[in-house]
């Protein structure tokens, strides 16, 4: 081991030697592709091999022997060294006034870390945040206003006039202006139902992110999280797909390992709930309080269980957490606009063709008689879980969009077909029930076929066979919600 | 190395909340972890001073704090300031 006045020297010799050997154009400098290459860069060093292969055996020696002189690996003596050095920069241009007390936000941070204040803090902010605000301003009072004042009393007649008088077939009109019409169902549910959900949703993640919230979030949870296989950095992921699942999927790219994403995508695919669904199922249970609450037991018991399982089955070693965390902020009312139009954008030019596509694809079902089959083929389980015959056609089009079937036993509900049991057993099972095509699509898309096609046939039979035991559970005991 | 010195090393986790110190080493076999630690600027010679314990470890180091699990904790080393 070398003397510390040494080390800076060696690494310097062989930096400078290397220099030397490189001849190619990387566009930076050639002491920053040989800095890169003493700290093994896989890429840099890829590139340098091919670009020229004649010096690059030198240099891989002079990397070698440079290592033997330090027992640490070279990129932590290096990343050292730079620390050293922007520490003594820094040190000749700031002064740090020494600080008395904290600062309040320093206090309130402190509050949201701690478990004893913390989970209260995170309840608070859930409640408000998702419940009311998404929940009940979002996917109640505006939904309500757009759907019934401006879809059932202007738009909708008027478009059904129109076709009316355009189109002479039945069949054809059936297709824009029928029950499940590419305008009455299509284009209603985008516009007045997910719409205004979303956009009160990402309004208040955009909030919550600007804050510096997520973070502190992901640290109190950690210790659960780490139990299901997943850290807490997944939380934002999981949060997020309160908001839209296929979303939330495509960002489990920010978690570390592939099995901590498969296990997300599960999860994500199984147990969370998107705002569009949860918005209709909140709907759905109003007035049950207590089959809400049963209802959030079982969801939160499955998505625990089936988490411990998959870390329990899948390979790999459980990962670890570390986070920055920023110093909490106020939001600005600017980025919290912008982000939203942003996302409201990306999001509804997403899913806008997707709700017209499965408008006419039910269309087409319905003509065929296909979808008849389909419906009478899921007839079987959702009578094994004690539902309605006329619940297996919410099944069916909540494979096209979870919030479409969710809304289709919305329209069950207010025809007083359900009693409460039965209420909560259809949210449960539909809660968990396959994802929308979408998220369908996007998982295939990042898991690959195999896997992709394997969540979603796990999670057909497990939604029913939870729906079951919930079912029969509720009826051993005598219980009705 | 004086013995007086060496006493006052600590493992992260073995600080109380509130404590303060300057890195010592990171201690620490897997290069994975190491990395990590390193992308904090955890390094010896940084004042490092410990929030909390529970659920996660949290610390102020420079300007910046981190969140840290007890795997990541237990890499690092700290000479406790009197």
């Amino acid at each position: 081991m070398p003397e510390a006045d040494d080390t800076g020297d060696i690494l310097e010799i062989s930096l400078e030697r290397i220099e030397n050997l490189l001849k190619g154009d990387y566009g930076i400098s050639r002491r920053s592709v040989g800095l890169l290459l003493l700290q093994e860069d896989r890429e840099i060093i890829t590139l340098v091999k091919n670009h020229e292969p004649e010096s690059f055996n030198r240099i891989k020696e002079i990397i070698d022997r440079t290592k033997t002189h330090y027992r640490e690996p070279l990129s932590y003596i290096i990343a050292l060294d730079r620390q050293q050095e922007a520490s003594r920069i820094a040190g000749e241009v700031i002064a740090h006034a020494p600080k008395t007390s904290l600062s309040l936000k320093e206090k309130i941070s402190r509050m949201m870390i701690n478990p004893i204040s913390g989970i209260p803090i995170m309840l608070l902010i859930l409640y408000y945040g998702i419940y009311k605000f998404v929940g009940e301003f979002g996917a109640g009072t505006v939904v309500d206003f757009i759907e019934t004042d401006i879809f059932e009393k202007i738009i909708n007649p008027r478009v059904t006039q129109l076709f009316a008088s355009v189109i002479p077939w039945q069949v054809f009109r059936e297709l824009f202006v029928g029950e499940y019409g590419v305008i009455t169902l299509g284009v209603r549910y985008a516009v007045a139902l997910i719409l205004p959900i979303v956009t009160t949703f990402f309004i208040a993640f955009a909030v919550i992110e600007d804050t510096g919230y997520l973070p502190r979030l992901a640290l109190l949870i950690d210790r659960v999280f780490k139990k299901i296989g997943l850290s807490g950095r997944a939380v934002i992921p999981m949060v997020l797909g309160l908001g839209c699942d296929t979303m939330a999927t495509m960002v489990t790219r920010t978690l570390p390992t592939i099995r901590e994403r498969v296990i997300a995508t599960i999860l994500l695919a199984l147990a969370i709930p998107c705002s569009a669904q949860l918005g209709v199922i909140l709907a759905l249970l109003e007035g049950h309080s207590l089959g809400l609450w049963v209802w959030l037991g079982v969801v939160g018991l499955v998505f625990l269980l089936v988490g411990f399982l998959s870390s329990k089955i899948l390979p790999g070693g459980s990962p670890s957490f570390y986070m920055e965390i920023p110093p909490l902020r106020l939001p600005k009312l600017s980025n919290v606009f912008i982000k939203t139009a942003t996302r409201v954008k990306w999001y509804f030019t997403e899913i806008f063709p997707m709700f017209i596509f499965a408008s006419v694809l039910i269309w087409a079902g319905q003509l065929t008689g296909l979808f008849g089959l389909f419906t009478n083929i899921l007839e079987y389980p959702v009578r094994w879980i004690g539902l309605p015959d006329k619940a297996a056609v919410a099944f069916l089009f909540g494979f096209f969009r979870r919030d479409y079937g969710a809304a289709g036993l919305y329209d069950l509900k207010k025809a007083g077909l359900f009693s409460g049991n039965q209420l909560v057993v259809a949210a449960i099972t539909l809660t968990l029930f396959l994802p929308c095509i979408a998220q369908f699509l996007m998982n295939v898309k990042e898991r690959g076929w195999k896997t992709g096609l394997a969540i979603s046939v796990f999670i057909l039979f497990f939604s029913f066979s939870v729906g079951f035991a919930v079912n029969l559970l509720l009826n051993i005991m005598g219980i009705s919600l | 190395m004086q013995i007086k010195d060496i006493a006052e090393i600590l493992p992260l986790v073995e600080l109380k909340c509130g404590q303060k110190g300057k890195i010592a080493s990171v201690h620490t076999k897997n290069h994975e972890a190491l990395k990590k630690l390193m992308a904090m600027g955890i390094l010896p010679g940084i004042k490092i001073n410990l929030i909390q314990k529970f659920p996660s470890y949290v610390f102020q180091l420079g300007q910046s704090q981190y969140a840290v699990d007890k795997e990541l904790a237990e890499c690092i080393l700290v000479r406790i300031s009197t």
